[in-house]
Order: C-alpha cells, then sequence, then structure tokens
C-alpha cells in the first residue's frame, strides 16, 4: 500500500511540477530514406527543417533520437502517427533511457 | 511510352507524375500485395463484435510474418505494455496503411494515360505507401545495417536482383516526391 501511494503521489508531482516524464524514440533503419524521414519529422511535429534534419542525423549517426516529449498519453499517439509513416518508434519514460 | 521522370511540382500544393504501363503494373501489384497481407492479418470471426466497433483486436502479440512485424511494430520495448498497446491501436494502424495503399491503388487505376495527380494529403498517402512496399521489399531483400553489397553482386539470373531493381526505382521515386515537397516549403 505505502508502496502504491508512493507511485500515485510520484505520478501526481509529476503532473503538477510540469514534467514531463515520457519521451518517444525513432530508431535507426537502413530502409528509409533520409529525406523521407525529415520530412516525416517536419510534417508530424511541425519541426523546421533545420531541427527535422538535426533530429534524423542523430537517428542516424548514433541509432536513435528522442523526437518529442509529453505525457504517455501524448507519446502513444506520437509512435502511432510514426507507425503510420513506417518510421520504426517506440515510447518510454523518460527517466529510463 | 517514356519512363516516368518520376513527380514534379505543378503549382501550388500538386504534385504530377506520368507512369508507363509497365510501371503502372508493378506499382499496382505491389500495393495490392500490401493491402492482402494486411487483411491477412485481420481476425476471422474470433472478434467480440462490440471490441471490434471500437477498434479493439484480440491481437496482443507481433505479427510472425517478418514483413508485417515491420510494418506493423512493438511501440514499447517492455512486452507486457506492448501487447496492451497492440490490443488498442493495431487495427487502427492497419487501417491506416491500407488507406494508403488504396490511394495510390485507386488513382492508378483511374487513370488510363497514367497521369497522377496529387495534393498534400495525396502525396502523403503516396509518401506513406510507398515506403511500406519499400519496408517490405527491404526484409525480403534483408537489408541490414546499410549493407547493400550483397545485393550490388546479385548474379544476372538471380531474382532477388530484379526485386532490388524495383525496390531501388521506388526509392528514387520517392525522393522526387519528397524533392518536390521540400521544394515547396522551402519557398
Amino acid at each position: 500500500m505505502a508502496k502504491l501511494a508512493d507511485a500515485l503521489e510520484e505520478q501526481i508531482q509529476a503532473i503538477f511540477s510540469g514534467d514531463t516524464p515520457w519521451v518517444t524514440i525513432v530508431w535507426d533503419d537502413p530502409v528509409n530514406l533520409q529525406s523521407y524521414v525529415t520530412y516525416v519529422f517536419m510534417e508530424l511535429f511541425g519541426y523546421s527543417k533545420a531541427k527535422a534534419t538535426e533530429l534524423m542525423m542523430q537517428v542516424h549517426n548514433e541509432g536513435k533520437a528522442i523526437v518529442s516529449t509529453g505525457s504517455r498519453e501524448e507519446m502513444e499517439h506520437d509512435v502511432a502517427r510514426l507507425h503510420e509513416y513506417g518510421l520504426w518508434a517506440t515510447l518510454q519514460r523518460g527517466d529510463q533511457i | 511510352m517514356a519512363a516516368t521522370e518520376g513527380f514534379k511540382r505543378h503549382g501550388a500544393h500538386s504534385y504530377v507524375a506520368t507512369f508507363d504501363e509497365t510501371e503502372k503494373e508493378v506499382i499496382l501489384n505491389l500495393v495490392e500485395q500490401i493491402i492482402e497481407l494486411l487483411a491477412e492479418r485481420v481476425d476471422h470471426g474470433h472478434e467480440d463484435p462490440l471490441a471490434a466497433m471500437v477498434g479493439i483486436t484480440s491481437h496482443d502479440s507481433p505479427p510472425e510474418d517478418e514483413v508485417l512485424h515491420r510494418l506493423l511494430p512493438n511501440a514499447y520495448a517492455d512486452d507486457v505494455d506492448a501487447a496492451e498497446f497492440r490490443r488498442y491501436t493495431e487495427s487502427t494502424l492497419r487501417g491506416k496503411k491500407q488507406a494508403h495503399a488504396m490511394s495510390i491503388r485507386m488513382l492508378l487505376k483511374s487513370s488510363p494515360e497514367g497521369d497522377v495527380e496529387l495534393d498534400h494529403a495525396g502525396a502523403n498517402d503516396w509518401l506513406g505507401g510507398l515506403n511500406d512496399i519499400r519496408l517490405a521489399l527491404g526484409v525480403r531483400l534483408k537489408i541490414e545495417n546499410n549493407n547493400y553489397e550483397h545485393l550490388e553482386l546479385l548474379s544476372p539470373d538471380d531474382p532477388l536482383r530484379g526485386v532490388y531493381a524495383v525496390y531501388s526505382w521506388l526509392g528514387w521515386l520517392q525522393e522526387t516526391l519528397l524533392t518536390a515537397l521540400m521544394d515547396e516549403i522551402s519557398e
């Protein structure tokens, strides 16, 4: 019970402190074109071409990149849209990367 | 008829391409395979009708087929979370992918001359649909870690050589559409 209360308190704190503990990660994929990945980031997240290109290069060079942060529900939405366009995306808690 | 020059911008938010008969057939054949593959994943009568109505499926494990698995990947590294997410979202994702493929099929079928004109939404459908085909072919061609050497060295009579040629051509076609779209954005 104490453990449950702790977990709940942590979540409530996260909500009220404006913490955004979830992240969407895009993983490198040898099939997806670099220009396509950049375009999808611009289209889905409204990122500038510069920011989208930077993220794409990070995916390409480091194997993955955090492309968005927010609540779990928001990240699930982002992952679903990235999957729709064939990008290899997952979500996870930001403190567990 | 000359082979396609790919997509070009045609005024604001309009992108055009012309395909010859062979090119049309190749794309049509591939999108139909994608549509069929996704349809195979649909349950056959095991569904709770109410659950099905709101998009919940009985699928909570990833597809065994390698291509389907790439098209419908896990959203979480954790298996339990991945299964839960899949149960509530996979049928929507399948529907969207089928819609992309069907949009390509519809336009090609309704154009006897092979002329295709896309608006912004249509362009996104084509990008997503062409990308799904490339992902599927990529699995079959075992394209991993940006290693294309084994494909460049295929003997002329290897059937995979033709598949690789189509894969490369679709990548080029996708790139022409992306160039046309980006060109507009940067203006």
